[in-house]
């Protein structure tokens, strides 16, 4: 696989779990950007001991984690899409609410649940954070609930 | 509401891949170009400094001896310098999330015990280098001129360990446990069920 093909298969979905990490879409496309650089450099080393799509998600995530260094310089009440009290709810802001719900969790969790909407197998999630199956089995139905108690709340 | 259907409507078109490697060749030139910087000043004054013993042909071996002190806290402080730009450049982003923030945390603490450790042996070096390499000089002035030298170059050595040392310490400090803490947190996230 050469890099361009992997480049265009996976840059909508690293692109889509940064944006569920930070809710920026240009700290987003920064830190997608790192990531694809990463991976044109580490590309030639690259051994197969996974699938491709792990090792794109490892370097992601990882790099979603490092920002954690910049973040204080960036305080989150700076953040942009704050559209709580923004209605009657329409795809656009529903879709933008998953987003700004999402960045609210805790940071690995932000970053599970991007992959489990990615539609990732929880074997390979549970691969690319570096924790048990079941342990991700039993995240992923926390995380979906709390999700899903807000979206009631935006719907009504 | 299907999450998985709104997930993915989140559109976007994919960048040019010459737009990336701008940024990837932007990226290591900044970078590099501080490395290069502090090198190439430490060097020249490395440099300058052997001129002086060539030009002035010191004899007495305290001089001499100064001046070796002087160049090693140089080439100390470049060795960490580049040692802490190799290993902070190098994080394996390909291992697991845990994994990454272990050794991440490895690094930060790494970081810490070199940059104090470098910091502490680099003033004591270049401090008794300079106060060696003034004797010779020092020793044919008359006795209150001799005082007067050391007294303003002991108060700017205390000046240097007692104020700059600490400050730069402690901020780098603060900042590396900041960051420690931190990457902990989300360590922990991962431990708690």
């Amino acid at each position: 696989m050469t890099f361009e093909d992997i480049y265009r298969t996976h840059w909508p979905k690293v692109l889509r779990l940064c944006i569920g990490y930070v809710n920026d879409p240009h700290w987003a496309k920064d830190l997608a950007q790192e990531t694809f650089i990463t991976v044109w450099q580490r590309l030639p080393k690259f051994r197969n001991e996974s699938s491709i799509g792990t090792w794109v998600f490892r370097i992601a995530s990882n790099h979603c984690l490092r920002q954690i260094e910049q973040e204080h310089k960036m305080p989150r009440s700076a953040m942009p899409l704050d559209i709580e009290d923004v209605s009657p709810p329409t795809t656009d802001n529903a879709m933008a609410f998953l987003y700004k719900s999402i960045s609210e969790l805790p940071e690995t969790d932000r970053i599970i649940i991007s992959l489990e909407l990615e539609d990732i197998k929880q074997a390979e999630i549970a691969n690319i954070v570096g924790i048990s199956e079941a342990n991700i089995r039993v995240r992923i139905h926390r995380i979906k609930e709390k999700l899903t108690q807000k979206f009631e709340k935006f719907e009504r | 509401m299907d999450l998985k259907e709104l997930w993915g409507k989140q559109a976007s078109s994919i960048p040019d891949t010459s737009e990336l490697i701008q940024k990837a060749r932007e990226f290591k030139r900044n970078s590099l170009w501080r490395l290069v910087l502090t090198n190439i000043l430490l060097l020249v004054t490395s440099a300058f400094i052997v001129l002086i013993w060539v030009y002035f042909q010191p004899e007495m071996i305290t001089t001499k001896l100064g001046i070796t002190l002087i160049i090693l806290a140089m080439l100390l402080y470049l060795l960490v310098y580049n040692k802490l730009f190799s290993i902070l450049g190098h994080v394996d982003y390909e291992a697991s999330n845990s994994e990454y923030l272990q050794r991440l945390l490895k690094l930060k603490e790494k970081q810490l015990f070199l940059h104090t450790t470098m910091l502490n042996t680099y003033f004591i070096l270049l401090s008794a280098g300079i106060c060696l390499y003034m004797f010779e000089y020092v020793s044919r002035m008359t006795v209150t001129w001799g005082a007067f030298s050391y007294g303003i170059t002991l108060l700017w050595v205390a000046l240097n360990w007692f104020y700059f040392r600490p400050r730069s310490i402690t901020r780098q400090q603060d900042k590396i446990n900041r960051l420690i803490r931190d990457f902990e947190e989300l360590r922990k996230q991962l431990m708690n069920q």
